[in-house]
């Protein structure tokens, strides 16, 4: 019950944040005043494509008041001549990122495990020393039964019970308890969509690798009536890709996929003849580990510290 | 504590998110260029061009079997925002997951007295009994598949844009949806027991006597199913007539992956009734993921003003 409530006020956050995002809100309709500073200069020193108007005749050009001063130039010669202009696909990246701390909490849902699902929330801290790069850490939660029973988020799928009444196998199944990680981040990617060609907003894409720790155990299947496991931590690196779009130049949406890895140490799924050897702990496991893959998406909100920033070099 | 904690700070996050003003990039709108369009000479990649593009895809999070379907997507962009089309894909390869496996190994061994030293013993005497229903001789052929999928379908291109990868290399991309009706080719277990000539549990005859060897194979079929179809994806354009394609897609229907009796009696009809029918369909959600190369005709390109 307590999840439910739990989990409306996360689609509430969410739903609520790209309701506003109008980034460049709605263009203003006829030309404002330009800033100052914009204007271009009279004269045409800025290259405007119309001469000043002087607003009456045109006095004498400097060939005839001195000829010696007259530019020798073949313009059609020079208009011909190549130029390598520099254009970047984007010309000013809307959010620095770098000396930035950035504060992502999320809610993380299982892709890969269609056994038991391990959704949680998560909270990830990452500072950017430079504009693309990043150390942080992230940790998630996924069983809070510490604090109440309703508080593991662990969802054992129905499907796993109608397989053991139907076909009478028994598939090893586990629960999570929590996962942290030191991380690096990498931002090769960014970009900007024009939203139904009205308004623009900004985006990178990111590679995240890292290495941590898993706490998980086995939830008895195989022989519940004498099997009764105790969490174990792992070891467990990690890589994953992640989208970020930017609502303003410091509150963004995140969607990342994080694969942890590690060997898990899943139940053992016979059961020894002898009843002494039923209740040794050795035989609950497995002889083997098995390499697990917990892939999960995790979707949540970025905030960038501090709120502002100064460009390097103005546009 | 904690937890009250955690209550206060979803809503927390609700609020913080509505009370922010979007003011992304209002230096520019109230400059010399306000009222200007966001963007000024759009490469249309769409508009009015016929999109050919062979696909790809892949099955996720399937219980039983994997399935990999290859086939094109056809479409005509009537805007560069809009388009109308089909894509349709057979199953080229369907594989089986370890669960599958494990089933298939552990059937095998529960019918096979040279093998399972443990054969006559009652706990797997009463395995054979009891898994007859649902698991056959050869499991993977009971399984629900997806055999094609033919979808007429609307692209709804909201998002078009620009990609800078390690600031060297630039591809125009957008971000697009689709929706429509789905038809889907399926193959599952026929219905047997009570009220078909089907027995859901025949035997083999074996050297002990009719109908005491290994379960038969259960007998499947084949229906259209009628689903919607949603998606999303990335388009990444490779040149004026040419991009790559990442796509989300949903199929959601009910059908029975896996050939079991689990519903049909009891409260809410939650448990095996005997019979395999359209009550044992489980609602899937039924994801993939598609890779397309695709091709747009004809091959010139219109620039927006």
């Amino acid at each position: 019950m307590n999840q439910a409530r739990i989990g409306l006020l996360v689609a509430a956050a969410l739903l609520a944040t790209p309701g506003l995002a109008q980034a460049q809100g709605k263009p203003a309709t006829g030309a404002a005043k330009p800033a100052e500073g914009d204007a271009p200069k009279e004269g045409g020193e800025d290259g405007g494509d119309k001469p000043p108007d002087s607003g009456g005749e045109e006095g004498p050009g400097i060939c005839e008041l001195d000829p010696s001063q007259c530019p020798q130039i073949d313009i059609p010669t020079v208009a011909k001549r190549p130029i390598q202009a520099q254009m970047y696909a984007v010309q000013q990246k809307y959010a620095l990122r770098v000396r930035r701390v950035e504060v992502n909490p999320y809610w993380s849902f299982t892709l890969n495990d269609q056994f038991v699902s391990h959704p949680g929330p998560g909270l990830a801290i990452n500072y950017y020393f430079s504009d693309v790069m990043a150390i942080g850490i992230n940790g998630n939660l996924y069983n809070a039964d510490f604090i109440s029973k309703d508080w593991n988020f662990n969802r054992d799928s129905e499907f796993n019970a109608q397989t053991r009444r139907a076909a009478r196998i028994g598939v090893p199944l586990t629960e999570y308890d929590w996962a942290a990680s030191l991380n690096f981040t990498y931002v090769p990617m960014y970009g900007k969509f024009a939203g139904f060609n009205y308004f623009i907003f900004h985006y990178d894409a990111y590679v995240v690798g890292g290495i941590g720790a898993l706490s998980n155990r086995p939830i008895a299947v195989i022989d519940p009536d004498n099997r009764s496991f105790k969490s174990k931590v792992h070891v467990a690196p990690n890589v994953g890709l992640g989208l970020r779009i930017f609502f303003n130049r410091w509150f963004a949406a995140i969607l990342e996929v994080r694969d942890y890895i590690f060997l898990d140490s899943l139940e053992n799924t016979t059961i020894p003849a002898d009843p002494s050897a039923q209740k040794n702990e050795k035989n609950w496991y497995a002889s083997e580990s098995t390499l697990t893959n917990h892939v999960q998406a995790q979707i949540g909100l970025s905030i960038f510290l501090p709120f502002s920033f100064e460009y390097r070099l103005p546009k | 504590m904690t937890r009250r904690f955690f209550q206060g700070l979803l809503p927390f996050l609700g609020i913080l998110a509505l009370s922010m003003e979007a003011s992304a990039q209002e230096i520019q709108v109230t400059g010399p260029l306000a009222g200007a369009p966001p963007v000024r000479q759009l490469r249309l990649h769409r508009k009015g061009r016929f999109e050919l593009a062979p696909t790809v895809s892949f099955t996720l999070l399937d219980e039983y079997q994997r399935t990999i379907l290859v086939g094109a997507n056809l479409n005509y962009n009537i805007t560069d925002w809009l388009g109308v089309g089909a894509w349709g894909g057979f199953g080229a390869a369907k594989l089986a997951t370890g669960l599958t496996e494990k089933i298939q190994e552990t059937n095998d061994l529960r019918f096979d007295p040279n093998r399972n030293p443990d054969y006559n013993k009652g706990n797997e005497e009463a395995g054979r009994r009891l898994t007859a229903l649902n698991v056959g001789k050869d499991f993977k052929a009971q399984l629900g598949t997806i055999n094609w999928v033919f979808a007429p379908e609307f692209t709804l291109v909201p998002f078009r844009g620009k990609l800078a990868i390690f600031e060297k290399l630039f591809v125009d991309t957008d971000f697009h949806f689709f929706v429509g009706p789905a038809f889907i080719g399926l193959i599952e277990r026929a219905p047997c027991g009570s009220g078909t000539s089907i027995d859901c549990s025949a035997r083999e005859d074996s050297p002990a006597g009719p109908g005491t060897g290994a379960v038969k194979t259960k007998p499947t079929e084949s229906r259209v199913a009628i689903a919607p179809t949603v998606g999303l994806g990335f388009t990444f354009f490779a040149g004026s007539w040419t991009s790559f394609n990442v796509d989300w897609r949903a199929l959601p229907f009910s059908w029975n992956t896996g050939g079991y009796d689990i519903r049909g009696k009891g409260d809410g009809e939650r448990f095996p009734d005997n019979r395999v029918n359209d009550k044992d369909r489980e609602f899937k959600f039924n994801q993939m993921i598609s890779l397309s190369f695709s091709m747009y005709f004809p091959r010139g390109i219109k620039i927006s003003d």
